[in-house]
């Protein structure tokens, strides 16, 4: 029992940096209208960030956040003006296509500035539990997810309170209304995308302390955003966070439970999002 | 404020559809603009605010030639568009779609816009926490016509707002629409409804196969033969 209890623990734990990732990976697919597959890559972006600026400085990773946050910021929006936005208009496989090469470029960029070796970033806080009764909590999936809950929070008070919140969960409703409001579908399309990306980067850096630094850590989270995605349906922002639950707490009974379950973990997203998807199709007869 | 539009020809593709089309709207002035079903009209509103470019012709707001502007630059210039199918946001309330409709003012004019709009449709007032997606019919076209006031439009298209309602419904909207006129706003109505279109328009103009065919005075086109026949079945 006490086992289950601390699985389930470890489980909710890892749901907050989930749920961060996949609402990134939501609104550029809900505000926007694009399928991003280098979604990890701004996650990849902020977790060897967090690795520079500690093995060259020793920068605290909880100060890395807020850098993070605005570099990814910065080359999500670049990356929407540069090579999203030409591509709006393009078919649906044109645009998954380019942003499958994205990811393939960024990843072996990675590989060549960094070499294949996971990088962790260890604060001296790293190893730190803290104990609840019979319960151990590791400090860091603690804290971050304090943080990820805590910038869930602030963002569902902008999606329900800012106009530019509003504007964003708009555009994703209906295409043709905004510019009739005044309201510029292109810029909003910019700052969500932007925002995306930012969301990811943050949470590199708690996953550059949580897990590791590696070129392929981003697309393991492109793909477990997608099956939280499915999971949540499609432009659903409140289902998130149940979704991400979902995936993260059948990840920890896996590991758990499962002999060698170590090595199924990485492949529960895929049971997820086949069960998302078929379940979907069968309420949709 | 005045709305000129000057000789505008437009089409989708290569298909053309407006031939020429000239007409203008005063400050204060509810204009009807009638006509069967394809004869061109949500194709001029669209061409009006930006959402399709002219081939030739001119659209010019307060004699400013809007060409090149953006939807959202014409919006801001004071040109409010209640497009056909109303094209809420399904799954927001009715307050935050009105929010939207105001969002590229300064914050304290919003209070004014929600003053405005609950007094005009106090129904509104009532549902202000229910999702547009679930609003009646009649509901949903108070909200699409509310949002565009939010933004204190000073020249309004409006793209058959009765569709779908019932006779009395229709009416009230339709009385909405002359009060906003009255209120100082250029109002260009297209309605399908031309009876009571004519019962509360100070001008109408007939557009058909993408030309403007008739223009005048609800009585004057109240008493044209090929009016009473086409539209008043009469
Ligand atoms: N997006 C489009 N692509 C191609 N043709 C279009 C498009 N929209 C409208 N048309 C065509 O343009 C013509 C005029 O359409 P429009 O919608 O302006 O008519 P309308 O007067 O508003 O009619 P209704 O009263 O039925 O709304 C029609 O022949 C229509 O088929
Ligand atoms: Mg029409």
């Amino acid at each position: 029992m006490e086992l289950f209890l601390q699985t389930l623990l470890n489980g909710l734990l890892m749901a907050g940096v989930y749920a961060l990732v996949a609402t990134g990976l939501a609104l550029s697919l809900g505000v926007v209208g694009i399928v991003n597959f280098a979604h990890g890559e701004f996650l990849m972006l902020g977790a060897y960030l967090s690795y520079l600026l500690f093995a060259l400085w020793g920068l605290d990773p909880l100060l890395s956040l807020g850098l993070a946050f605005a570099a990814a910021f910065a080359v999500g929006g670049l990356t929407y003006y540069g090579l999203i936005r030409p591509v709006l208009k393009a078919p649906e496989l044109n645009q998954m296509l380019l942003t499958f090469g994205l990811s393939v470029i960024l990843q072996n960029l990675a590989l060549l500035l960094f070499g294949a070796d996971t990088r962790v970033v260890a604060p001296p806080y790293q190893a730190a539990t803290l104990t609840l009764g019979p319960f151990f909590l590791g400090a860091v999936p603690f804290g971050a997810f304090l943080l990820s809950a805590g910038l869930l929070l602030l963002l569902q008070a902008f999606f329900t309170r800012s106009r530019l919140g509003l504007a964003m969960r708009a555009v994703a409703q209906n295409r043709l209304a905004p510019g009739l409001l005044g309201i510029e579908a292109e810029g909003v399309y910019l700052l969500a995308f932007g925002l995306a990306a930012a969301l990811a980067g943050a949470a590199g850096v708690m996953l550059s302390v949580m897990l590791y630094a590696s070129p392929t850590v981003g697309f393991l989270f492109t793909l477990k955003s997608f099956a939280i995605v499915a999971l949540a349906g499609l432009g659903n922002l409140k289902g998130v966070f149940p979704a991400a639950l979902v995936l993260a707490l059948a990840e920890a009974l896996v590991s758990t439970y499962v002999p060698g379950g170590g090595g199924w973990v990485e492949a529960v997203f895929f049971l997820v999002l086949f069960l998302a998807l078929v379940g979907r199709s069968r309420r949709a007869l | 404020m005045r709305l000129e539009v000057k000789d505008l020809a437009t089409g989708y593709g290569k298909a053309q559809v407006l031939f020429g089309v000239s007409l203008e709207v005063k400050e204060g002035e509810l204009v009807a603009l009638l006509g069967a079903n394809g004869a061109g009209k949500t194709t001029l509103l669209r061409a009006v605010s930006g959402l399709l470019r002219p081939w030739q012709g001119a659209v010019l707001l307060n004699g400013r030639d809007l060409k090149g502007l953006s939807p959202a630059r014409r919006a801001r210039l004071a040109l409010g568009h209640v497009p056909e199918g109303r094209q809420l946001f399904p799954l927001m309330t009715v307050e935050e779609n009105l929010r939207l409709g105001a969002a590229f003012l300064a914050p304290r004019r919003e209070k004014e816009g929600y003053e405005r709009v609950y007094a005009l449709f106090p129904r509104l007032a009532e549902r202000r926490r229910q999702l547009a997606g679930t609003l009646s019919g009649g509901e949903q076209q108070m909200l699409a016509i509310g949002r565009a006031l939010m933004g204190f439009p000073q020249i309004l298209l409006v793209d058959e707002p009765s569709l779908g309602l019932s006779p009395r419904l229709a009416e009230e909207v339709l009385l909405a629409l002359k009060e906003v006129a009255r209120g100082g706003v250029g109002v260009l109505l297209v309605e399908q409804n031309v009876a009571l279109s004519l019962e509360v328009a100070d001008r109408a103009y007939v557009m058909e196969q993408g030309r403007i065919v008739l223009e005048g005075s609800p009585q004057r086109l109240s008493a044209d033969p090929r009016v009473r026949e086409a539209y008043l079945s009469l």
